[in-house]
């Protein structure tokens, strides 16, 4: 693991537990929290996690490797204000998940699943079929009923906030690494703190 | 032996002839019988909501048609609905209305909507504007068929009364012919519909104008023609309503995603179960909506010893297998235990007229003014026959009591023998044979019958002296599949 240390960047402002497994090329970017005993692997080509995501405990990100490896790998790019409950499960080859998209406890995402914004993936939902999740689609139930929600999902920020008092008092945390100014305008926050 | 998630593998007979595992059935202390579901009366004792737990009288509770007011369901997954606080955005005032000034002035006025947790659907979606107010407030809607919908219930209520009117100068007219007395009726007018008569109310009058302004409705052969929308436009199924989600409001069936409203919650009831025979109260819940207690709980699982699967040796065609069980006595009073095969098992009739004759004449009287017929033409021997007979050895077993303190005690009865395996407080393991037949087919589903005959002491009433009864019951145990 620690072969790999350099290659994790951790922007500011990013809260992101030590007792996590992280593998590869990963970006975290500021205001994301990441839970410990989550496992992110990048072993096909880098991962990217956008601001403003919470990962919790025991979810899975792997980007796996393709079979005909493309050089340079393409990044697997996670945008911001995505909610990965509980023992979530998320595997892809590459490509691009959109925003505030919630992963629900135990739900699972295979390879080749296209995945837009404000989608909610519900609790023990499965996906392993290729196929394209159009923006606010909704799925839930042993049935793996789908609706399309009227608006994207209400954004998780003060749940961030917390935890990102919280996490510091009960858990080592990992350093950012990054000392670059960011865009945004937050990140600059805890800096002060 | 019943699981939550299991098959059951060993299952009773009742007194009806079902066979039901010893967790859904009852046992009467009265007729000393086994009854289920099937074979009870069951009665309605109180309407509540069971999310808000909210306790209704039926008259409101049909008033409101058996829904709850402040709860409700969703109309996609039907689930129910949680209301959710948001701070009121500057973006929703203009959904308010021009009425609403005073929302803009404050700053962070909370506002409310129902938001489903399964399937995230919110009242925003279907653009019913939030509420200033946790509970209640909530739009109602009006059925499009309410006015005929009345109009129908008068008439019928109508045609009710006129021939329940009728009947009743048939009656009186009977009456008048074979005897010249007045009759307590006449004399007191003592019926609604004489009543109003009396005081020249009009309701009989107004039943009349029911039935006679009463428009029957007409069958149409004119259908409104589909627009061109339905065979050009491309289907979007999300935006289409499933059957269940319509029939979910029956008023308004609605066919797109955005017609559909919160469905107010439907009340549940708490039952109480009446034996049919004797008319005691098996089960009697407490009113108490939030309470799961029971007043009266007669069930078979605490009278009836229970039988338990320990393990079987594979059953194969003309040969006998070892087949371990484990006896608990459930009640506070020791029992003798004998196995028996269910042809033993004397008649249910028999068994009836057993203790009848020791009962008092009286109450003897009173259980033939009853009317026992249809519990009669319900009550049968269970259909037990099975591919394997269970080797039923001999011997009567006694099982001690339970004791709740038993397991603190470490005096194990070593009494094992060859039938006994081994003993502990109230409960017994046994060795026993299973036969099958030579000419049962492989992979057939091996059932064993077996009949136990129990000494059950009856305490009630309190007041005599507990009495001892040799009661039976018949159970079936699944011994998985006929090995070739």
């Amino acid at each position: 693991m620690t072969h790999y240390r350099y290659s994790i960047k951790i922007l500011p402002g990013a809260t992101v537990c030590e007792d996590c497994t992280l593998e590869g090329d990963i970006t975290i970017g500021g205001g994301t929290v990441i839970h410990p005993r989550v496992t992110i692997i990048a072993e096909g080509g880098p991962i990217i996690i956008a601001e403003y995501c919470i990962i919790e405990e025991y979810s899975t990100i792997i980007h796996k490797k393709n079979e005909q490896p493309e050089n340079p790998p393409k990044p697997l790019f996670i945008g911001a204000h995505n909610v990965f409950e509980v023992g979530c499960r998320l595997e892809s080859l590459c490509g691009h998940i959109g925003e505030s998209n919630v992963f629900e406890c135990k739900s699972f995402v295979g390879t080749d699943v296209k995945i837009g914004s404000g989608c909610v993936i519900g609790a023990a939902c499965s996906l392993t079929t290729p196929q394209t999740l159009p923006d606010n689609t909704v799925i839930w139930g042993s049935e793996h009923n789908n609706r399309e929600a009227l608006e994207k999902q209400p954004s998780q920020l003060l749940q961030l906030d917390f935890l990102g008092k919280v996490m510091p008092n009960y858990h080592r945390l990992r350093k950012s690494n990054v000392h670059k100014r960011q865009m945004s305008r937050q990140s600059q926050e805890p800096a002060k703190s | 032996m019943a699981y939550l998630t299991q098959p059951d593998y060993v299952k009773y007979a009742c007194s009806c002839g079902q066979i039901k595992p010893i967790t859904s059935l009852y046992f009467c202390r009265h007729c000393l019988q086994i009854r289920c579901g099937f074979c009870i009366c069951h009665e309605v004792d109180s309407h509540y909501c069971a999310n808000c737990l909210e306790n209704m009288p039926s008259s409101e509770a049909r008033l409101k048609k058996n829904r709850c007011s402040s709860c409700f369901d969703c109309p996609s997954c039907f689930h129910t609905l949680s209301t959710r606080a948001t701070l009121a955005q500057p973006r929703q005032t203009p959904e308010q209305g021009s009425g609403d000034s005073k929302v803009e002035n404050k700053q962070a006025k909370k506002m409310y909507y129902l938001s489903c947790f399964n399937c995230r659907w919110t009242s925003r979606d279907v653009g019913i504007p939030d509420q200033p107010v946790a509970s209640g407030g909530w739009p109602e809607r009006v059925n499009p068929n309410a006015t005929r919908i009345n109009q129908l219930l008068d008439y019928y209520k109508a045609i009710a009364q006129q021939e329940k009117q009728e009947k009743l100068d048939r009656e009186r007219k009977k009456f008048a012919i074979r005897g010249k007395y007045i009759t307590l009726t006449d004399k007191t007018g003592l019926t609604g519909a004489m009543a109003r008569n009396i005081a020249g109310l009009p309701s009989s009058e107004s039943t009349m104008s029911a039935i006679a302004n009463f428009v029957p409705s007409e069958a149409s052969a004119d259908v409104e023609e589909l627009s061109e929308d339905f065979y050009t436009k491309e289907l979007n199924l999300n935006q289409m309503t499933s059957m269940p989600q319509r029939l979910a409001a029956p008023e308004w069936q609605p066919s797109s995603v955005s017609r559909l409203y919160p469905i107010a919650k439907l009340l549940s009831v708490k039952r109480s179960q009446r034996c049919r025979a004797c008319d005691h109260n098996l089960t009697k819940p407490e009113y108490n909506p939030g309470s799961i207690k029971f007043k009266i709980e007669l069930l078979a699982f605490y009278h009836v010893p229970e039988v338990k699967i320990i393990s079987y040796e594979p059953i194969k065609p003309g040969c006998t297998s070892a087949l371990l069980l484990k006896l608990t006595n459930p009640t506070g009073h020791e029992m003798q235990v004998r196995l028996l095969q269910p042809e033993e098992v004397p008649d249910t009739e028999d068994r009836l007229e057993e203790p009848k004759s020791l009962e008092k004449s009286l109450e003897k009287s009173l259980n033939l003014e009853k009317d026992n017929l249809w519990y009669e033409t319900v009550q049968r021997k269970a259909d037990v026959t099975a591919t394997c007979r269970v080797v039923t050895p001999d011997v009567t077993l006694t099982l001690a009591q339970r004791d709740d303190a038993a397991e603190y005690d470490d005096d194990a009865t070593h009494d094992a023998n060859d039938i006994i395996l081994w003993r502990k407080s109230n409960k017994l393991a046994l060795r026993l044979q299973v036969s099958c037949g030579a000419e049962v087919g492989a992979a057939s589903a091996a059932e064993a019958a077996l009949a136990l005959q129990y000494r059950y002491r009856n305490t009630v009433p309190a007041a005599h002296e507990p009495r001892d009864h040799t009661l039976h019951a018949t159970l079936l145990l699944q011994l998985g599949h006929v090995s070739g």
